[in-house]
């Protein structure tokens, strides 16, 4: 019932001031399915995101005025949902630990590059960042409160104890899970938990017209 | 640098051979002539209480303790007695004769205390005091001291019924005369003796060079010119005053060294030995040598202070030379990496362009698929060999980590067998269990090694060098063995000299001990390591 996203539904951009290598990269990917575009300069792929939305960026680290750190903060701020996968000829122990634990990057790869582990991880980046985007749209619908009694339930709560901690009544927390329920047209605790993980239902019923299709596979 | 780390244990009988070679026998038969000739040539200075005020036999008995260790103190002092019994200034039919001869022992003892001593005091001390020049200075000033100072308890022990060391103001008058008879003669006659005795074991003689003319006539004009004002004072009346030639000593000991200073002081001698060997009663004449051995002493210790600075401005300029080379090594280093770095980003292109080309033109012709594969197999082959030296250049590879002892000797060899072979030397590697493994940094721990055996096949004269190892308790202990003897084992001029001092700092890193134990004929150094106790050596030492 619960399917990830598949990657060839994505695209992906590819930064590396040396041209070249950033051309090479787009088409090893494309090669493998996966639609890539190349970028030399960071500021140029910022400034295309309002419109072009990637859902992984693999970038190198060591470029001119913006190195790959920066870029992936910068890009964060205008989405925190796109993967980033490093890659660098200057490989540190200390960049590689960074590059993980304070950028968000799923791997951190040394030139030349190993195409097996490049494929890898931009699949799984691609899977993660469509995971992130349903996660974020599906709160998007909700109100505040709704929020709050979705958490809770997700976790395990049961009606009475989420009552208890946002001081509301047991009353209102049902009549927030039926919205709840009614958005997200799930019949159960269980899918309202697999939703939460980012995870794609099926199959896809009449949609009530205020929740986006994206949550659903589309119907085959 | 430290000597304490280095343990030699030679036996006692071994001590007591060392002492006393065949080498030794013939200097000790010329000291007999040569104490026996300088005691006599000693006599016009002698007065009441003391025994001359210019002691050349101090001179010589310090030159000869001094270069050849104060081991040879035992025989110095029965050469001396005997000497003294057969010109006869030991008279054995004498009652006072036990009191004669541990007198004449005393200066000899006294002797080979204070240089133990102030040897033993300044070993592992930096700075100026701690350099041979000043530390010979001291020597010169404390052995005759110490000679002055144990005539109390001896005269104690067995007080001499001649008059020879008088009691009370008299006896400060003695001793004092003592002390600087005994110092004008070191300070004189040392000198020239050890330089004697330096060039004549000298293998390769230094060719001959004349001093530079300016110094030598600075030096000159100011001896010169405070001698002729001493010897106006003295025709003014003033009696013969030393000041003069104090300060023209101190003057060019300071400017040049120590053989400088001892010119100077022999032209001081020279002037006024003989007129204080003249009509002069005993407080006039101690007095004038209380003078000219301050201005000995002065001269000799301005002259032994600039020559250990000019020892420690050496020191600094070598050093100042290995941080260059070691600026250009790191400046090597980072270029390598640029190098690296340069070549690894076309090549991640050209990798991934020829991975495509092979499996693209699979389906194609023989030939053209060929030539993709080979492409491709090449481009491979570069992205290895450019991870692979990255890595070596790196600094994070070198972590502690389990290391079999057998590899590290292994890499140590395969490293210095280029200069093995070069050198038509041997190096004998025995057989190494595997369980041996120590926790240590790779790279560091074998050049340490390799300093080690560096300086083991640079020393061994075409022997071969053997390297072993084995545990020890709960140490693992590196042998590095070299058949060579003792004295053909110090050498000059190879490479900075640095090696052991590297190698030793290494080893102490890894909480370990760099050991010297010599055998008989052959020089050991020990690495002694703590053994690892962790998986790897379960796994039979796989790292």
């Amino acid at each position: 019932m619960i399917d990830p996203v598949p990657a060839r539904a994505s695209s992906v951009a590819v930064l590396d001031d040396d041209a070249d290598l950033a051309a090479t990269v787009s088409r090893l990917l494309a090669r493998h399915e996966i639609t890539a575009l190349p970028f030399t300069d960071p500021h140029d792929l910022l400034n295309a995101w309002p419109t072009r939305h990637f859902a992984c960026v693999v970038s190198d680290i060591q470029m001119g005025d913006m190195d790959g750190f920066a870029f992936a903060d910068a890009l964060r701020k205008h989405d925190p949902a796109v993967a980033m996968v490093f890659m660098t000829a200057w490989p540190t122990t200390t960049h590689a630990v960074d590059a993980v634990r304070r950028h968000g990057g799923l791997d951190y790869l040394e030139k030349p590059i190993d195409e097996a582990r490049l494929i890898a991880a931009v699949g799984d980046g691609v899977a993660w960042s469509a995971r992130q985007r349903r996660i974020a749209a599906l709160t998007a619908a909700f109100t505040k409160r709704e929020r709050e009694v979705f958490d809770l339930l997700v976790r395990g709560h049961s009606n009475k104890e989420i009552a208890q901690r946002l001081g509301i009544s047991a009353r209102t927390v049902e009549d927030h899970r039926a919205a709840i329920t009614a958005k997200t047209r799930t019949n159960g605790l269980a899918q309202l938990i697999a939703l939460s993980r980012g995870d794609v239902l099926r199959p896809l019923p009449a949609n009530p017209g205020n929740f986006p299709d994206s949550l659903w596979e589309p119907a085959k | 640098m430290k000597q304490g780390h280095f343990t030699i244990k030679p036996s006692a009988h071994k001590l007591a051979r060392r002492a006393f070679s065949a080498n030794n026998a013939g200097l000790i038969l010329l000291y007999a002539v040569g104490f026996a000739v300088a005691n006599w040539a000693a006599r016009p200075w002698a007065g009441a209480g003391f025994f001359s005020l210019w002691y050349p036999p101090a001179g010589l008995r310090f030159a000869v303790l001094w270069s050849r260790g104060a081991r040879l103190t035992p025989w110095l002092v029965l050469i001396e007695i005997i000497a003294d019994i057969v010109v006869g200034t030991i008279s054995l039919t004498h009652g006072s004769a036990l009191q004669e001869i541990t007198g004449a022992a005393r200066p000899g003892l006294s002797y080979g205390t204070a240089m133990g001593l102030v040897r033993h005091l300044s070993r592992g001390r930096s700075g100026t005091l701690g350099l041979p020049p000043m530390i010979f200075g001291m020597v010169a000033i404390a052995a005759p001291a110490l000679n002055a100072i144990l005539v109390i308890p001896f005269e104690a022990w067995l007080p001499a019924e001649s008059d020879r060391y008088r009691s009370g103001v008299d006896a400060a008058i003695s001793l004092t005369g003592l002390a600087v008879g005994d110092l004008l003669g070191i300070l004189v006659l040392a000198p020239p003796l050890l330089w004697l005795s330096t060039i004549a074991r000298l293998k390769h003689p230094l060719p001959w060079r004349w001093p530079s003319l300016r110094p030598v006539l600075e030096d000159g004009l100011v001896m010169s010119g405070c001698l002729g004002l001493t010897i106006a004072l003295w025709r003014a009346g003033l009696g013969a005053q030393t000041t003069p030639s104090l300060l023209a000593g101190a003057w060019i000991g300071l400017r040049h060294g120590r053989t400088a200073a001892w010119f100077a002081i022999l032209s001081q001698t020279l002037v006024f030995l003989p007129y204080s060997a003249g009509a002069l009663d005993d407080p006039l004449r101690l007095e004038l040598h209380l003078g000219i051995a301050s201005s000995v002493l002065v001269t000799w210790l301005a002259g032994s202070f600039s020559d250990a600075q000019q020892k420690a401005q050496a020191a600094l300029d070598r050093r100042n030379r290995m941080l260059y080379q070691a600026q250009r090594l790191k400046t090597l280093r980072a270029m390598s990496v640029a190098v690296i770095h340069e070549i690894s980003q076309p090549l991640s292109t050209l990798a991934i362009e020829a991975a495509h080309l092979r499996s693209a033109t699979l389906g194609l012709g023989h030939d053209i698929a060929e030539s993709a594969a080979l492409v491709n197999r090449k481009a491979v082959a570069l992205s290895d060999m450019v991870r692979r030296l990255r890595r070596f250049g790196g600094r994070e590879v070198d972590e502690p980590s389990a290391l079999p002892v057998a590899m590290l000797i292994q890499s140590a060899c395969q490293i210095v067998s280029f200069e093995v072979r070069d050198q038509s030397k041997n190096l004998h590697c025995g057989p190494i269990s595997p369980d041996l493994v120590v926790h240590a940094q790779e790279i560091e721990l074998t050049q340490a090694l390799v300093n080690l055996l560096r300086n083991a096949l640079a020393a061994g004269q075409g022997q071969v060098v053997s390297l072993l190892a084995c545990a020890h308790g709960e140490a693992v202990r590196i042998i590095v063995n070299n058949p060579t003897s003792l004295v053909t084992a110090t050498r000059e001029g190879t490479g900075m000299g640095i090696g052991l001092a590297i190698a030793r700092t290494i080893v102490e890193a890894h909480g370990g001990q760099l050991l010297r134990e010599d055998k008989s004929n052959s020089v050991r150094f020990v690495i002694s390591l703590p053994l690892f106790k962790g998986p790897a050596r379960l796994e039979g030492g796989a790292r």
